[in-house]
């Protein structure tokens, strides 16, 4: 091992194996035009290190061909090797902005509270007191 | 000074200046003692093996915050392996998860904040099962408004569930469209809900700045509005002068002749023993980490384990073995949005009803679901039997779709009874980073636990339904806990069935006491913090009230 980044070719199966699980569709782009395999598996990687080599393993011992039939394979067979490439990938394609804004996710974005005078459920609160029975009184 | 039986006393690498107390553990119980004590003028020394963690470390306010649950700030330490953490081993169906650091659990917690049920503590007498506490809700009514104050809560009072308390001191946060979906499937069956306490600052209060809804609160609060003790007990405690000596592992607690503790032997993080003396010692190293350090503190006077005469030590192990109901809904909820506390919460069902094939009961409550990839995979984990096609490929979006931004989940977590056989051990052959045994956990859920989860998993989906659900996603019983460990000290008034007494001082060894979640009689369904801090708070005033009669080496 001992590199610091994937090398292009474990980039480039990293993608198609990417696409079969995150392919276009639904208005959504596929895993690979939004850089699954790019620097987005970069930031992937950093923030979750422990998968950088069993995901480099597991993307040396990947066929030429047969792939639909090996990620299939994997995910039956070899579940924790499916968890990292599958986890890696779809937190890849979330940390695209593209990705984000066609979902319309903000990300964790800072949001304020704002905590309304006389909250709007009070009507709904109104009919649990008056419906309880009451504690079990043992103190 | 007494003679200790240890070789250590004798030849301890570094021996630290005698204190009043030694505290071992700055999680939740030993950072209110440690702020108690030092402000009563005892001269505290606290032992925690982890390090500080602030706002740098908390990776929230980063887009890769999702990914960072799975490493650095993964709640299990198995997975996490950081340097403060043990091994935590063996064979049960649920396995704790805990933090190590200053601020324990608390670091990580979700800090949902809810005090016991009134009966809880007669669970024997109401119910005929396990056994009454030595204490009752009104022994710790002050001490649970008095906590809450310091943690800043945040929420609503006047849960007819509850015995009244005194008002939290900041307004509840909003309940969200989450809540509000929740709260009106509940109403339509007529079912009790109240929204979500939170030790999370709805607005700036005391050490804490209002909440910023991030969501990412499991991960550590970047903002400072999530109450944990290194903003909310440490400066007050520091500046009264208890200190704080972290990356110290503590590896036994030497008894004298006489049966007295004398204070704790610890490993620094270069691996060099110390022996730091004190008078008293306060055990607050969760029910996890203390059963194990009373185990290995076993000597020829306590050969099962220090304060061990009843053999209790480890054993009674509860955890709120817990499942999900993921509820999903046609309308936008933006449940991304946080904070992840409880939005809302129900104990319609945590009382005992002679109707149903269970004793005791369990508490609900509404959690947004965090960013689309938590989203996603909480599908994926309900849908993965139904083979690959039914989550990847072309499925992958359609899910996403479904589910993102538009469920929530009802957390179920039940009141698992004391059984005698769920227990911390020490392993035989796995070891920490110190060369210390690790905690070899022994855990089965009950049939009485799961007969009570299927009937509340059964009725969160007839309330899901109510709420409009277009679909529900339901999860069996987690492998791994959600943080709450109680139990392995019990307190009680029988020093043949309990490890502490009352006022969670060891029958066997007058000047140790245990303060952490250990000293639980039964669990309750309620998450345990607030019980834990406020009982270490009303133990640590009779302490002080008492320090003229304290027996010391
Ligand atoms: C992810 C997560 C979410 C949670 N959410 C909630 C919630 O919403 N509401 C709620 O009520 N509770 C929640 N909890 C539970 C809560 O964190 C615990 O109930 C609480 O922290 C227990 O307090 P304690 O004092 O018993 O121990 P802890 O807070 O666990 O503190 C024990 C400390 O002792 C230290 N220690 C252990 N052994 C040694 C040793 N040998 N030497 C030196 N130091 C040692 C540890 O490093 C740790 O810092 C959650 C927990 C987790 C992990
Ligand atoms: S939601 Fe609030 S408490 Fe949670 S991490 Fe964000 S600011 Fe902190």
């Amino acid at each position: 091992m001992g590199s610091s980044e994937p090398t292009p070719a474990q980039r480039l199966t990293l993608a198609r194996l990417a696409d079969i699980l995150v392919p276009e569709g639904l208005g959504m782009p596929a895993a690979t035009t939004v850089g699954v395999a790019g620097d987005l598996l970069d930031r992937s990687l950093a923030a979750a290190p422990s998968f950088f080599e069993p995901l480099l393993a597991l993307l040396d011992d990947v066929p030429d061909d047969g792939l639909d039939a090996f990620v299939r394979r994997l995910e039956v067979e070899r579940p924790d090797d499916f968890a990292v490439l599958s986890t890696t990938v779809v937190a890849a394609y979330y940390l695209s902005e593209d990705v984000r804004e066609l979902i319309g996710y903000p990300g964790q974005q800072p949001n304020p509270l704002s905590v309304a005078a006389e909250p709007d459920y009070l009507d709904l609160l109104e009919r649990v007191y008056e419906r309880h029975p009451g504690y079990r009184e043992c103190l | 000074m007494a003679i200790f039986s240890k070789v250590y006393y004798f030849n301890m690498v570094t021996q630290g200046h005698q204190s009043e107390v030694v505290i071992i553990g700055a999680g939740a119980s030993g950072s209110v003692a440690a702020a108690r004590l030092a402000a009563a003028g005892f001269e505290v020394v606290c032992l925690e093996q982890g390090d500080w963690v602030g706002p740098a470390d908390y990776m929230g306010a980063q887009p890769e915050a999702e990914l960072a649950w799975i490493e650095r700030w993964n709640p299990d330490p198995n997975a996490r392996r950081g340097m403060a953490d043990y091994p935590l081993t063996g064979d049960a169906d649920v396995r704790p998860v805990m933090y190590n650091g200053v601020g324990g659990g608390l670091v990580q917690w979700a800090a949902m904040w809810q005090p016991l049920l009134a009966s809880d503590f007669r669970v024997r007498t109401l119910d005929g099962v396990a056994d009454d506490w030595p204490i009752s809700w009104g022994d710790l009514a002050d001490a649970y408004a008095r906590v809450a104050g310091d943690m800043s809560v945040s929420g609503l009072g006047g849960d007819p569930a509850l015995p009244e308390m005194n008002p939290y001191p900041n307004p509840p946060i909003p309940i969200g469209k989450i809540g509000r979906v929740a709260a009106e499937g509940m109403d339509r069956l007529g079912w009790h809900w109240w929204p979500g306490a939170n030790a999370i600052a709805s607005r700036r209060h005391r050490s804490l700045q209002a909440c910023q809804r991030r969501g990412t609160c499991m991960t550590g609060c970047p903002e400072n509005a999530k109450a944990t003790p290194s903003l909310t007990h440490w400066p007050s405690a520091q500046s009264a002068g208890a200190r704080l000596v972290t990356g110290a592992r503590v590896m036994e607690i030497p008894v004298d002749k006489r049966g007295r503790v004398g204070g704790a032997v610890y490993r620094d993080r270069d691996g060099v023993e110390h022996f730091q003396p004190a008078q008293v010692v306060m055990l607050a190293a969760n029910a996890v980490g203390t059963a194990r350090l009373l185990l290995l503190s076993a000597s020829s006077r306590f050969p099962d384990g220090l304060a061990n005469s009843s053999g209790l030590v480890g054993r009674r192990l509860m955890q709120h073995p817990y499942r999900t109901v993921t509820v999903v809904c046609e309308d936008p909820l933006d449940s991304w949005q946080g904070p992840w506390g409880q939005n809302i919460y129900s104990l319609e069902f945590a009382e005992t009803h002679p109707d149903r094939d269970f004793i005791r009961g369990a508490k609900w409550m509404v959690m947004p679901h965090g960013g689309p990839m938590f989203a996603v995979a909480e599908y994926q984990e309900a849908h993965r039997h139904e083979g690959f096609e039914a989550v990847w490929g072309a499925n992958f979006h359609r899910a996403a779709a479904e589910v993102f931004g538009h469920s929530f989940t009802w957390g179920i977590q039940a009141e698992d009874l004391p059984e005698y056989d769920n227990r911390v051990l020490l392993d035989p052959s796995v070891h920490d980073s110190s060369g210390l045994p690790a905690a070899r956990i022994e855990y089965r859920v009950s049939e009485n636990t799961r007969r009570m989860l299927d009937f509340n998993v059964a009725r969160a989906v007839e309330a899901a339904g109510e709420s409009g659900a277009v679909t529900t996603m339901v999860r069996d019983v987690w492998p791994t806990g959600i943080g709450h460990v109680l139990g392995t000290t019990r307190m009680g008034n029988d020093p043949e069935s309990s490890v502490v007494d009352r006022w969670c001082r060891s029958h066997d060894v007058p000047n140790l006491y245990v303060i952490d979640g250990g000293v639980f009689v039964t669990g309750g369904s309620a998450n345990p913090t607030a019980t834990i801090m406020a009982n270490a708070l009303r133990v640590v005033d009779h302490m002080i009230e008492t320090r003229v009669s304290q027996e010391v080496p």
